[in-house]
């Protein structure tokens, strides 16, 4: 960042990359701040947790359970942290993957961290080296802050409000954060082993699904696959170095 | 406990991860660990589509969507247009009844 000239274009491609995403989100923010207004939370609770949590599924999964048993006492809040720390323990794996590509230091490293997610990891991480200017951290902040933008004016629409738009599943909206990871994970298949890979972690991911949630399938299923990869090629690495 | 603390707390337990997963890049690791991250995309890629298309209350439409945005995608390298047709596919499955 050295070029601060170059800073803007960069973060404005960064930003653009989410558009496809950002009718996928809308809905789906109005309608946690729904639950979360139902479930008891202020407007200003309400928003502060897409401001700092940043996190649907768990955040979600808090309302939820607001919306369930009113504000829990403290055994009842440590039980939704400990399952918000479990949901969201795969942001560990993107940001290790992300950090071999784009080493950060300082500021940019604590700023890219807050608003790291699924959608912001894989945009950048597949279009980002295609950028003019390569994978910098301007792109990634682009792309990290347009999903923030919309998710919390959209907390904040609905948090006001009310239901201004109906059930995502009315709309049929959630089809569109699948297609956006197939869209990315499609130029990824060019090989025999990521295809393996790919069927193997998906239907995984698909079996564990049916008793865990998203966040934990995301994990288990992400890191066994991973695995499995890195066996394949270093085995083969391996017998070729011995031949 | 008060709604903000709650909050709080929930920030607290996610932000740190974030900020780890960024801090280890400049590890040196050996090949294994190193091929394991470049598969990390793949794998996290598969495991986010696959239990949101088939695990789906309405997985045939999603099916449809999945399939007709896929070879877009492959044809075109095109992620928007992906995305769009396999939205709109996915609402032709629907209205036709799937």
């Amino acid at each position: 960042m050295s070029d601060v000239s170059a800073f803007w274009p960069a973060f404005g491609r960064g930003f653009r990359v989410m558009l496809p995403l950002w009718p996928g989100m809308v809905p789906f923010a109005v309608a946690y701040a729904v639950t979360a207004r139902a479930g008891g939370l202020s407007v200003w609770e309400t928003c502060l947790m897409s401001l700092t949590v940043f996190a649907g599924a768990s955040q979600f999964a808090a309302a939820g359970q607001f919306v369930a048993g009113g504000l829990p006492g403290v055994a009842g809040a440590l039980a939704l942290v400990g399952t918000t720390f479990v949901l969201n323990a795969r942001h560990m794996l993107y940001g290790l993957s992300l950090s071999r590509q784009l080493p950060l230091g300082g500021w940019r490293r604590l700023v890219g961290a807050q608003f790291l997610t699924d959608e912001a990891y894989g945009m950048v991480i597949v279009a980002g080296p295609r950028d003019p200017g390569g994978l910098g951290v301007a792109f990634l902040l682009g792309a990290e802050l347009s999903l923030y933008l919309v998710w919390n004016a959209a907390t904040l629409l609905g948090s006001l409000a009310g239901a201004v738009l109906p059930d995502p599943a009315v709309l049929g909206v959630g089809v569109i954060f699948p297609l956006a990871f197939l869209g990315l994970l499609v130029p990824l298949l060019d090989n025999r082993v990521s295809v393996l890979v790919a069927v193997t972690s998906g239907l995984g991911a698909w079996e564990l699904g049916r008793v865990l949630p998203g966040g934990v399938v995301v994990l288990l299923a992400g890191v066994s696959g991973a695995l499995l990869g890195a066996w394949l090629v270093t085995r083969r690495a391996g017998a070729q170095g011995r031949a | 406990m008060s709604g903000w603390l709650v909050i709080l707390l929930m920030w607290a337990v996610t932000y740190p991860v974030r900020l780890l997963g960024l801090s280890l890049g400049r590890l040196d690791l050996p090949p294994f660990w190193l091929a394991f991250l470049k598969f990390v995309p793949v794998s996290v890629f598969a495991a986010l589509v696959m239990p949101d298309v088939l695990g789906s209350p309405e997985w045939p439409r999603r099916l449809v969507a999945a399939g007709v945005g896929g070879a877009l995608m492959w044809r075109t390298r095109n992620l928007g247009l992906g995305i769009l047709g396999g939205f709109a596919a996915y609402w032709a499955a629907r209205l036709l009844g799937v």
